[in-house]
């Protein structure tokens, strides 16, 4: 998804040399919609070129919200970042990977270089791995350096690459983080959907 | 609700009740709502999301006048304004951010005009009207509008009809507008015409040079129009078919000596149209390109689509692939329409270059590869009768095989014709194909080995890069499929390089992989070579009449390629039985084409001999081809390693997942191939570290010992110089040689091995190519020249021969 670009250019604010404080990192939870929701969106709004509808925005939270977690001030508790996930089976695959996906990354622009973002993929990984993920996938902008960067040093690899995956026309990379072998010793199959339109 | 077959329930207020137990932000949805259904969901009200929102006072409707007049210079702003849009809808961008923005185009296509007539910017006109001509700039105008309309319809079906991924390459939705593709091309040429020669008529009052401008794109757009016309409706040579494309291209260099005239209408644009299209889709801004990028496009897409139609010209299918393969790598890639083009050209109504059966091509390929003069090929097996004569069973295995393999061999040709991240994707899927080919062919080839009583060769004796006393058989058509499974699983690899998927640090180990597979590959064509001047020499002793090959006469007979005396002499050459010295040649079954011209007439030689010599050739060119692949990659391979060592290249540090499962990762698309097997993480490992395994000092235990940066330095050297003489090698090919014939030489970076070959004579032929079949080629790198590094010159683990599947 596109939400998954960590724009590093344009800030409107500047940036802050020093963090205030040891920052709040909580886990999301439903009784916190009306609280957070909004903040979320607009951040999240902010490097999109087209905004989410609120109903993608429930979909993630309202079914995987311990998967998503937010980093807040510690003063104001106001939002500084945020990161959304889901973890499905992948049943295209054989035998079915149970897969992971990094939907949603964004910190104000104002807060980062400071390795909140980081941060929020290792709570994120590290709870889709306790409930057994096999693998973790995102798309990310090939222009995205800093994105791209964040997720290597944590161990992604590149898998392929996207051909005009988003709406400005850019291709993108989709991730890897293999957290276990899924050597299946069988063939190795490709999803349907992966092949698009059939071979004539 | 008054029928009488449906009872109508009020359910509001129990649905309402049922609501007040939910609280705000719960979802309730089946398992069929997916992220895509809650992606598609639109906020009404949002006027980032809802196209129908207005602003306080914004008026529905467009109020610009599509009535009023127009000066000269806004005709042309209007015109280059659509040329930009044009171009970016060649590019990717849909129709409602490009042309679809226009008023004029708007007016012109909507409602749906039955006739010509009826399509113009102002609808219902009165009799009078058709009395008073209309107004002279909007005639022209609208002339050049309807051409590009109508262009863009068959630009949209070429793409259409192919394969091309939707919203990736390209958004062929039209939003329910009419592209007019009922309205017949030449009645909107004449409309072309007509306003060229009013513009002629008033070139004095609006100014020569703003004249000459407007001419220039009505020009453009009535060759547009003419070059789709005969690529769809009526082909023919390729030089017929280059002639309008060629027109454009030079039309443009016009256009760009005459700039700066033009004045800009921005409000004939607005993205309040998208309103009136069928679509859900937000406002989308209209794109922007400048003037100079879309001409930039519009020319490489016009010399794109010159040398893509020089495919028609076929002359074997090796030089097919080659051209595919290269026009295709260039950079940029050539844009989607070419692409499609190309598809079409290839395969329209499944008859090859619209002139061959997928039969004649994969003959002729199997002919050129494992089996020149081969009695499996004889078309007499197709016309023997009696079920039980051995011929009858031949000609039936093969035509199995046929059938089971031209799907995957086509698929070839299709992906390549993908966009690069596409073609890296699907050779993933089609690997596997080629494995069950191979497989199969397996089959096929014992059955027909059966029915011939092959003996087995020992044809290591005749190979240097493999050894080994066991005898094989031929097993031509599995052969043929390894081959491509190798090559497709190089492709992949280098893809990788090209797409820059691979991580720093992996590229040591992914570049001795490379090099892995092209030395299994040159293994294997040492097998097949073995097999084939084994059998060259068998047929030249033998008093048996040799089989018929299934030759395709070249499309363009007149014509030549450089280099072509292979096989192929010229009139006034003797034919190739005269000068063949050293042994008593085979019949010679020559078919000769006669040009009005004489001096151009020359024969085609269908003779065994001349199979084999195209076969032995071709065996060549490619073991020069994998050696050039191998050496390269190993240089490039220690450079890394050295990079790694000198502290250039660190491996993030990866708190998550370990290097092994990374390189399952890596190797994800070969883990089903049988043969050649994924090399263990561990083999991996050591190859991208420089650190040696060696099996033969240390018995069962192995010790690792890492060799010097001196040791890989020089190795690095030999490779590199080893490379550059099998380079250059190639280099001095004919087209015909490195099966590069029929591209016409088109224009590809000078890098490229397989086309640079103009500065060979075609009329002085290298004793090697008219005399004998071309020895195993002298200056070909080696596997085992390098004593300081002997991992690296083992040969191979998973061996060339089929036979161990």
């Amino acid at each position: 998804m596109e939400g998954t670009t960590e724009k590093a250019a344009v800030t409107e604010t500047p940036r802050v040399d020093q963090l205030p404080g040891e920052l709040k990192y909580i886990k999301y939870e439903h009784k916190l919609e009306a609280e957070y929701l909004p903040a979320i969106r607009a951040l999240i709004s902010k490097d999109l070129s087209e905004p989410y509808s609120i109903y993608v925005y429930r979909y993630f939270l309202y079914q995987w919200g311990h998967l998503c977690f937010m980093a807040l001030h510690p003063v104001d508790s106001s939002l500084i970042g945020v990161i959304i996930c889901k973890l499905e089976p992948h049943a295209s695959h054989s035998p079915p990977t149970l897969r992971g996906y990094i939907a949603m990354l964004a910190v104000s622009s104002q807060y980062r270089g400071h390795g909140i973002a980081t941060e929020l993929v290792r709570r994120a990984i590290d709870a889709m791995a306790q409930r057994d993920a096999d693998e973790i996938v995102l798309e990310t902008e090939e222009t995205n350096i800093p994105a791209m960067r964040l997720y290597e040093r944590l161990g992604f690899v590149r898998s392929k690459k996207l051909h005009r995956y988003y709406l400005n026309g850019n291709s993108a990379y989709r991730l890897v983080l293999l957290l276990r072998s899924v050597d299946d010793g069988a063939a190795t199959h490709y999803p349907l959907d992966d092949r698009g339109i059939a071979l004539r | 609700m008054s029928n009488p077959g449906i009872i109508a329930t009020d359910i509001t207020k129990k649905f309402l009740s049922a609501c007040k137990t939910l609280e705000t932000g719960e979802i309730v949805k089946d398992g069929y709502f997916t992220l895509f259904e809650a992606v598609g969901a639109l906020e009404i009200g949002d006027p980032k999301m809802d196209s129908g929102c207005l602003a306080p006072g914004e008026t529905l409707e467009e109020t610009y006048d599509v009535n009023r007049d127009l000066e000269p210079a806004e005709v042309l702003g209007i015109i280059d304004q659509l040329i930009c849009l044009e171009m970016a809808w060649h590019m990717g961008y849909p129709l409602s951010q490009t042309i679809l923005t226009s008023v004029y185009i708007e007016a012109l296509v909507e409602p749906m005009p039955v006739t010509l007539e009826d399509a113009d910017f102002v609808r219902k006109r009165t009799p009078w009207d058709r009395y008073n001509p209309r107004d002279v700039m909007k005639k022209v105008l609208r002339a050049y509008c309807l051409g590009l309309v109508r262009t863009c319809s068959d630009v949209l079906e070429t793409i259409r009809d192919e394969l091309y991924y939707e919203e990736e390459d390209f958004v062929t939705n039209t939003y329910r507008r009419s592209l007019l593709e009922h309205i017949d091309r030449s009645e909107i040429r004449n409309e072309i015409a007509a306003a060229k020669l009013i513009l002629h008529q008033v070139r004095e009052r609006i100014g020569i040079d703003l004249a000459q401008a407007l001419t220039f794109r009505l020009e453009l757009r009535s060759a547009f129009l003419r070059a789709l016309e005969l690529i769809e409706d009526v082909r023919g040579s390729p030089e017929s078919l280059q002639i309008p494309w060629c027109q454009m291209h030079s039309i443009w260099e016009g256009m760009l000596k005459l700039s700066g005239l033009a004045k800009e209408v921005p409000e004939a644009f607005s993205t309040k149209l998208q309103r009136k299209l069928a679509s859900s889709m937000p406002p989308r801004p209209i794109v922007t390109l400048s003037f100079a990028e879309a001409a930039k496009h519009f020319m490489k897409l016009c010399n794109d689509a010159i040398d893509a139609v020089k495919i028609l010209d076929y002359h074997d299918s090796q030089s097919l692939l080659n051209f595919v393969f290269h026009f295709q790598a260039q950079k940029p890639q050539p844009c989607v329409y070419i692409r499609c083009l190309l598809q079409n050209l290839i395969f329209k109504d499944m008859i090859l270059l619209d002139r061959l059966s997928i039969r004649q091509v994969m003959d002729d390929d199997l002919s050129i590869v494992v089996m020149p003069a081969h009695e499996f090929l004889d078309p007499i097996n197709d016309i023997v009768e009696g079920m039980y004569d051995y011929r009858a069973a031949i000609s039936h295995q093969m035509e199995n095989f046929r059938k089971r393999s031209a799907q995957s061999y086509i698929d070839i040709f299709r992906v390549l014709c993908q966009n690069r991240c596409r073609v890296r994707r699907m050779l993933c899927h089609l690997i596997q194909d080629w494995e069950q080919v191979q497989l199969e062919a397996e089959h096929v080839d014992q059955v027909l080995q059966h029915q011939v009583d092959e003996e087995p060769l020992d044809y290591q004796a005749h190979t240097t890069l493999t050894h080994g006393q066991e005898p094989g058989y031929h097993l031509p058509l599995s052969s043929w499929a390894y081959l491509y499974k190798l090559r497709l699983m190089e492709w992949i690899v280098q893809l990788g390089f090209e797409l820059e998927v691979y991580a720093p640090d992996e590229l040591a180990g992914m570049y001795w992989y490379l090099s892995h597979l092209a030395k299994t590959r040159a293994q294997h064509v040492e097998r097949i070579q073995a097999f084939t001047n084994h059998r060259l020499n068998e047929s030249r002793s033998s008093r048996k009449p040799p089989p018929n090959t299934p030759w395709i006469r070249p499309s363009q007979p007149h014509h030549p390629p450089e280099g072509w005396p292979l096989g192929i002499t010229s009139s006034v050459f003797p034919p190739t039985h005269a000068i063949s010295p050293t042994k008593e040649p085979l019949p010679a079954q020559s078919t000769s084409f006669c040009s009005p011209t004489s001096a151009a007439a020359y024969h085609y030689d269908t003779s065994a001999e001349a199979a084999y010599i195209r076969s032995l050739t071709y065996l060549r060119s490619t073991i020069l081809d994998a050696a050039i692949t191998w050496e390269f990659a190993d240089t490039v391979s220690v450079i890394y390693t050295l990079l790694s060592r000198l502290g250039l290249i660190k491996p993030p540090p990866r708190p998550y997942g370990t290097d092994k499962d990374r390189y399952e990762v890596r190797m994800k698309p070969f883990k089903s191939i049988s043969v050649p097997e994924v090399p263990s993480f561990e083999t991996w490992k050591a190859h991208s570290t420089g650190t040696s395994i060696m099996p033969e000092h240390s018995g069962p235990s192995e010790t690792e010992e890492e060799e010097t940066s001196e040791q890989l330095l020089s190795f690095a050297l030999q490779a590199v110089s080893q490379a550059k003489k099998a380079f250059t090698v190639l280099e001095g090919l004919s087209e015909r040689e490195a099966f590069a014939a029929g591209g016409g030489g088109f224009s590809l970076p000078s890098f490229d091995p397989l086309h640079a070959t103009t500065t060979t004579t075609p009329t002085t032929p290298t004793p090697s190519t008219t005399t004998h079949p071309p020895p195993p080629p002298q200056p070909l790198p080696q596997p085992e020249h390098n004593q300081a590094s002997k991992h690296r010159t083992k040969p191979p683990k998973a061996g060339g021969d089929t036979n161990a599947g």
